[in-house]
């Protein structure tokens, strides 16, 4: 099915960004479950690794901010795809 | 500031018949990190403990055990004593109290061991209260075997199948059947393994006599009695806490303090006749420790500074540390802690905290960004000093506290007080209606609050600028970028720093130096995309290949260049300081838009706004505001925090592994007098 309507584009481009944050969202999720717990693990063992462990749990964070990066190309620079119109 | 304070190593030597005044001076100096003599030079051995230090290890740990009676745990102190009258009081302390204490607390114990029996013994009575047998009659027969128990089937018909002479006496006791069973000796094991069948549970019959229910009555009455004789017991330890808590904590101190000194020769190397302290001392305080050594031994010390390069051999050979002081300015010194939280660096490397003073709150500020949440957090922060005074506390508060500041800077540019399009609209006054729409319509709407008569200011009257215009995440995006790089690059110039001062050349400019010039050759690539200036792609082009061959000659090779997805990464993770900012912008405007735009129309029906549609409308706005405040400490204080420790830190910091931390022999004293 063609889309000619712009307005149909851009209701998919919006859809298209809701779910690159919110997919990207889940997975950062889906990864901090295992280390926050290992690390809350370790840090009641040894109060010391506090700051480690909130480095290593808090890498997976950056995963959502390139699901948000993709939405907002999706919604503020979407002139290239109105284009293949 | 930026690095640790300069140490050096020192050797301190003399004739045994100095060491307790030398070791009397050190701890009163507070200066001298001590390096612990570990063995293994001819003719020196570990030190031993000097003069009282038994009696004073002893006397402590009986201190010790009154303190965990008493439950007294370190407090910010309120009164302080003279060393004299701990000295004075000490054997009333640990005699007359310390017996007291402990009787007291030995008693209580015991009763309540006494009440847990007895406790025990009343759940045990009350199933056999329903077979109603005196108690007694359970036990002390020789030709009887008895079996009491819940079972979870009748047993009567199988019990008397094996034997025939034989007394069952059944009750039920909430939904179980309580059984006893009287059989011959002879036929025990057989009943025993009927019973099994039908899921016999053993009841032990306390040895008592009477009826049970009587039974239990007297022991609940005698639990009570036990009861009453513990609360007065209690009491009094609350009172021998509320008086001797303060002098405790201070004898504590000074016998900590006494034990510290005579323990002291355990770290040095001792001979027949003379010791060896090693140790390092900041280079500044050298001439001080010389002195005041020399004069109070009356110059029969030898002091000795040892030479950069022996210093370097030690550590090298030895694997000695050399330990890390950071100093900085009061008002950075709060930051210290976020330093620490990941780890204390190393000598030689760069310590941190003047950067995270300058980036963090700024991030902090960019994240927040409003003028009333700014205001609200620093009058709690206020109020929560005077509760929290313990150190911990009161740097995380000071930290907030600055970084509330500029969070109340960032919301004049972004003109927000509670949200955009509210107060300040009242307060500064905002743009006519149609200059908006001509704005919009022209493509170069940054928003629509003005500062007072100023009106709107910078380029394209581009402040105060509304976060969510179209305009301003664009032009964030960017922003946010850019301050990655400058987070990034300064991290890795410092990188590069760190890695000469180890002296690894290698490391250093073909490591840390290509990720410099690959960050921001890749940023200032994007923005000559962005604004369509091709000579600039074309030069950042080439730099970013640049970067990346100097890369693959690395010590790593071609391994070396598999980073470069974490370097754009690090770049795009700075978008947080929008993405959160624009969060919780999005909530504090909702709050607004449902408040004043739905709710009190609403209710109001039109007309002019009654009383209820106001509360009503009042209430969501205070709930929807508190709940983003509170996020909005939680979530800009946690990511610049990650800011920092991954995308900056990586870059220069504990590469070798965390350092040492300075802590010099001697004692700061809280609960005593100086």
């Amino acid at each position: 099915m063609a889309i000619t309507d712009a307005g149909v584009m851009y209701g998919l481009l919006a859809v298209g960004a809701g779910l690159a944050t919110g997919l990207a969202g889940i997975g950062a999720g889906v990864g901090e479950q295992g280390i926050g717990a290992a690390v809350v693990g370790v840090v009641a063992e040894e109060p010391g690794f506090l700051g480690k462990g909130l480095f290593l749990m808090l890498l997976p964070e950056t995963l959502i901010i390139f699901g948000l990066a993709v939405s907002l190309i999706l919604m503020f620079a979407w002139s290239p795809f109105a284009a293949l119109l | 500031m930026l690095r640790p304070v300069e140490m050096s190593r020192v050797v301190v030597a003399g004739s045994k018949n100095v060491m307790e005044s030398v070791v009397e001076k050190l701890h009163e100096l507070n200066l001298m990190h001590i390096v612990n003599y570990t063995g293994g030079a001819d003719y020196f051995e570990q030190g031993k403990t000097m003069g009282k230090g038994k009696e004073f290890s002893e006397n402590l740990i009986k201190l010790r055990s009154i303190e965990r009676y008493l439950d007294i745990k370190p407090k910010a102190p309120d009164v302080r004593f003279a060393e004299s009258q701990i000295i004075s009081q000490m054997d009333d302390l640990l005699g007359r109290l310390a017996n007291d204490v402990t009787s007291t607390y030995e008693r209580i114990t015991a009763i309540e061991a006494e009440v847990k029996s007895k406790q025990d013994q009343i759940n045990a009575l009350r199933p056999l209260a329903a077979i109603d047998l005196p108690i007694e009659l359970y036990s002390g027969y020789e030709t009887l075997a008895v079996f009491v128990g819940t079972v979870e089937s009748a047993v009567d018909a199988d019990v008397a199948k094996v034997a025939p002479k034989s007394e069952v006496f059944t009750g039920s006791f909430k939904n179980t059947t309580v059984v006893a069973v009287f059989v011959p000796v002879e036929k025990a094991s057989e009943v025993q393994a009927i019973l099994a069948e039908h899921g016999f549970a053993e009841i032990s019959v306390p040895k008592l006599t009477g009826a049970p229910d009587v039974a239990i009555a007297t022991l609940e009455a005698e639990i009570k009695r036990l009861e009453s004789e513990k609360e007065p017991l209690q009491k009094k330890l609350k009172d021998l806490k509320k008086q001797y808590e303060d002098i405790i904590l201070a004898a504590d101190e000074y016998l900590s303090i006494q034990t510290q000194k005579t323990d002291a020769p355990l770290r040095f190397a001792t001979s027949e006749n003379a010791f060896v302290i090693d140790g390092y001392v900041p280079s500044a305080d050298y001439d001080k420790l010389k002195s005041a050594l020399e004069s109070t031994t009356g110059g029969r010390i030898h002091v000795e500074r040892l030479s950069e390069s022996e210093m370097e051999e030690l550590v090298e050979k030895k694997g000695e540390d050399i330990p890390t002081k950071i100093e900085n300015p009061g008002i950075v010194k709060p930051y210290e802690l976020i330093t620490r939280l990941f780890a204390i660096p190393e000598y030689k490397e760069f310590d941190p905290t003047l950067l995270i003073f300058v980036f963090f709150p700024i991030m902090f500020g960019m994240i927040l960004g409003d003028v009333g949440y700014g205001i609200m957090i620093i009058l709690v922060l206020m109020m929560l000093k005077k509760k929290f005074r313990t150190e911990g506390w009161t740097q995380l508060i000071n930290i907030v506290m600055i970084a509330s500041v500029w969070s109340i800077i960032f919301g004049l540019i972004f003109g927000e007080i509670f949200g955009p399009m509210g107060l300040w609209g009242k307060i500064f006054g905002q743009l006519p209606h149609e200059e908006i729409l001509a704005l919009e319509e022209s493509g170069r709407f940054f928003g629509e609050g003005v500062f007072g008569p100023l009106g709107r200011v910078g380029p394209m009257g581009m402040f105060p600028l509304y976060r969510l215009a179209t305009n301003a995440v664009l032009m964030l995006i960017g922003v946010s970028i850019f301050i990655g790089v400058l987070h990034c690059g300064i991290g890795s110039i410092l990188g590069v720093k760190t890695e000469l001062n180890y002296g690894e050349k290698k490391h250093a400019y073909f490591e840390r130096l290509p990720v410099l010039i690959f960050q921001v050759a890749f940023a200032l690539l994007l923005l000559g995309l962005v604004l369509g200036f091709m000579p600039l792609v074309y030069l950042m082009g080439l730099l970013v290949v640049v970067a990346i061959v100097m890369m693959v000659m690395g010590p790593e090779g071609v391994m070396g260049a598999t980073h470069l997805p974490f370097y754009v990464s690090n770049l795009i993770s700075y978008l947080r300081l929008l993405a959160i900012g624009l969060a919780s912008v999005g909530v504090a405007f909702a709050a607004n838009k449902l408040a004043f735009g739905v709710i009190m129309p609403m209710l109001s029906g039109g007309e002019h706004l009654t009383m209820v549609a106001y509360i009503v409308g009042v209430i969501v706005l205070l709930v929807v505001h508190f709940i983003n405040l509170l996020l909005g400490i939680l979530s800009p204080f946690m990511h610049p925090l990650r800011l920092h420790y991954v995308e900056m830190f990586t870059k220069f910091y504990s590469q070798h592994g965390g350092g040492v931390e300075y802590s010099p022999f001697g004692h700061v004293r809280r609960y005593l007098k100086v």
